[in-house]
């Protein structure tokens, strides 16, 4: 193999583990915030950059707006879901597998709805820097890809800080971590967790709208790309954003020289196997417990 | 009740008979999933590989070895619960959300395989002439005689799973799911009994799908996806996971409904998953338990813990 061909795989990797890292951004933070997996999180993805799409072919509105919006849909479109199906199961103490099963219900419903308000057809968005790439060490690497990866890591230092820094950031994880607790120094727990899965909609939205021009987005992505994400999630110990970044680049290069040597039909296959691999024997993630409990 | 179900296919449209025989169909590897989430508390996302293998094992065989149908049959069933077993040894250990995740993982990951291996299963194209069942008296090749097969096949399931829930195994299970700490106090391998669990479920999704391959004469790699698997997992949700019934419920509902929505064009996709989520939350123990409530049936209602009044406390104080 090329040195060439390395490093155009480990740009392929890196490109495909941000991608993967953002959607398991989504997926730790509301289970930071909530303590629930949300199954739906690569639905949030696909909605968003097809609301963009749409945003800019019939509206006409210029690439920043309609981004925006995409992100407050997003965030609108989590908090919806929060408040209409969530809560009612939380407050009824029902258990896992029930929330489970509405989060599969639902990301059914929204892959069908996309289906049927957007159909089958495949839609990429507008590039930063258009076609243009760059040569890195004998590889070519798209403009964009650079932006995506500059963006997905802004957006995990952001994050970060504002967990640790914010009163905001940390009312939500007491919320998670405490309920009891947290409700005593009067903060809305429940509120928290609207909250939470509102920031996870928008990071989805963000997360398909980096996603887009690179990679056509269409009505099924979604489930696959949900199970990517929680790979890169758990691998990190699911409660924390950083880790999730280390996830899905691992995950991603698993796939891009997996791709490499062996063959590109299989790519979920590797995906897939990563996950239940990571899963059974390292459910806590790379870190260890000490990242899992409060991250 | 059974004598109308065995006049069905004399009078109905072939249309109705032809979804009914799939709703039987349906209901063994639904039985299967309802296992495993009734008296397991199990989300099991991977039926859709398991009913895959049991139609490619038929159809491949048949087809491409050669084999008489019912080797067909029984090689589908070993090796999906050989992989059962191979695969959920180690992910059975994991709860929850992580198993329902890995379940669904390998429905993907099973889906990729079958469209990657059109050797075997001749990928998007599919493999046809998939023979009729014959079993020298009778010959199973049109919906009014298969409706007959499929649901005696899920009659004797439903007779067996009974027996198991009955059974030693069953009790077990059941106390696996209700009271985790104390089975493991009473010594009961939860672990062992989960992969048992899975194992048959496993087979009961293949015997479905060699059904199936039997029945339509012509499998494709479309069938076997995760929408496929979701299918199977709203039998026992819908219909209720804890009573067998339910599964005759979830089945007839599952064949039925789709068909009945498809009038309303595109979206019916989406009002089925609604489906799914309104019943989850709405009635949580699925049609069956809805039909029991209705009919005031009363279910062993757990005592809740004395609570100690402040009386007691200054008795004891």
């Amino acid at each position: 193999m090329t040195a060439a061909l390395f490093v155009q795989a480990l740009f392929a990797g890196l490109t495909n583990g941000f991608v993967y890292a953002l959607v398991g951004l989504g997926i730790a933070v509301i289970f930071k915030g909530s303590r629930t997996v949300n199954v739906v999180q690569g639905e949030f993805v696909v909605i968003g950059a097809l609301v963009v799409v749409g945003l800019l072919d019939a509206a006409g509105l210029p690439y920043p707006v309609a981004a925006l919006a995409g992100i407050v849909g997003g965030l609108l479109l989590g908090g919806f879901t929060e408040v209409a199906f969530i809560r009612p199961l939380i407050r009824r103490r029902a258990g896992e597998d029930a929330l489970l099963l509405v989060s599969i219900g639902l990301a059914v419903a929204m892959s069908a709805a996309v289906l049927y308000v957007a159909g089958r057809g495949s839609y990429l968005l507008p590039a930063v820097g258009g076609n243009a790439v760059v040569n890195l060490a004998g590889a070519t690497v798209r403009v964009h890809a650079l932006f995506l990866i500059a963006s997905g890591a802004a957006l995990v230092l952001g994050l970060a800080w504002f967990f640790r820094h914010t009163m905001l950031g940390l009312s939500m994880m007491a919320a998670a971590m405490e309920p009891d607790g947290a409700t005593v120094t009067g903060i809305d727990t429940e509120r928290m967790r609207t909250l939470t899965f509102a920031l996870g909609g928008a990071l989805g939205a963000a997360a398909g709208i980096l996603v887009a021009p690179l990679t056509e987005v269409n009505y099924q992505m979604g489930l696959a790309l949900t199970l990517k994400g929680f790979a890169a999630a758990v691998l990190g110990g699911l409660a924390n954003p950083l880790g999730a970044v280390a996830g899905g680049i691992l995950i991603a290069m698993v796939e891009a020289f997996g791709i490499v040597f062996i063959a590109s039909g299989y790519k979920n296959v590797f995906a897939m196997s990563v996950l239940i691999l990571v899963m059974v024997l390292l459910p806590n993630g790379l870190l260890g417990r000490r990242a899992r409990a409060g991250g | 009740m059974v004598a109308l179900a065995t006049a069905v296919p004399l009078a109905a449209p072939v249309e109705l008979v032809d979804r009914l025989t799939f709703a039987a169909i349906y209901g063994v590897a639904g039985l299967g999933v309802g296992l495993l989430l009734g008296q397991c508390g199990i989300l099991n996302l991977a039926q859709a590989v398991f009913y895959g293998i049991g139609a490619y094992a038929s159809a491949y065989g048949c087809v491409e070895l050669g084999w008489p149908p019912v080797a067909g049959i029984l090689a589908g069933m070993a090796v999906s619960g050989a992989l059962a077993g191979l695969i959920g040894w180690p992910t059975l250990r994991l709860n929850g959300y992580f198993l329902a995740l890995a379940t669904l993982a390998l429905c993907i990951a099973g889906g990729e395989l079958f469209f990657e291996w059109d050797w075997l299963t001749g990928g998007s194209y599919g493999i046809g002439g998939i023979p009729a069942l014959d079993f020298a008296i009778v010959r199973f090749d049109k919906p009014e005689k298969f409706y007959y097969l499929a649901w005696g096949v899920l009659a004797l399931a439903l007779v067996l799973a009974r027996n198991l829930i009955a059974s030693r195994d069953g009790l077990a299970a059941q106390a696996m799911r209700d009271a985790p700490d104390a089975a493991a106090v009473l010594s009961i391998d939860m672990h062992a009994l989960k992969v048992k669990m899975f194992v048959l479920s496993a087979m009961l999704g293949a015997l479905a799908g060699s059904l199936f391959a039997h029945y339509v004469s012509f499998v494709s790699v479309q069938s076997f996806g995760v929408e496929r698997s979701i299918l199977f997992l709203l039998v026992p949700v819908l219909g209720g996971a804890r009573a067998l019934s339910g599964i005759i419920i979830g089945a007839l509902f599952v064949a039925l409904v789709p068909e009945a929505l498809s009038a309303f064009g595109e979206i019916h996709h989406v009002l089925f998953g609604l489906a799914l989520v309104a019943v989850v939350i709405l009635c949580p123990e699925g049609l069956a338990g809805l039909w029991t409530r209705l009919r005031g049936a009363r279910r062993p209602a757990r005592r809740p813990a004395p609570v100690t009044t402040a009386k007691e406390v200054e008795h004891v104080a």
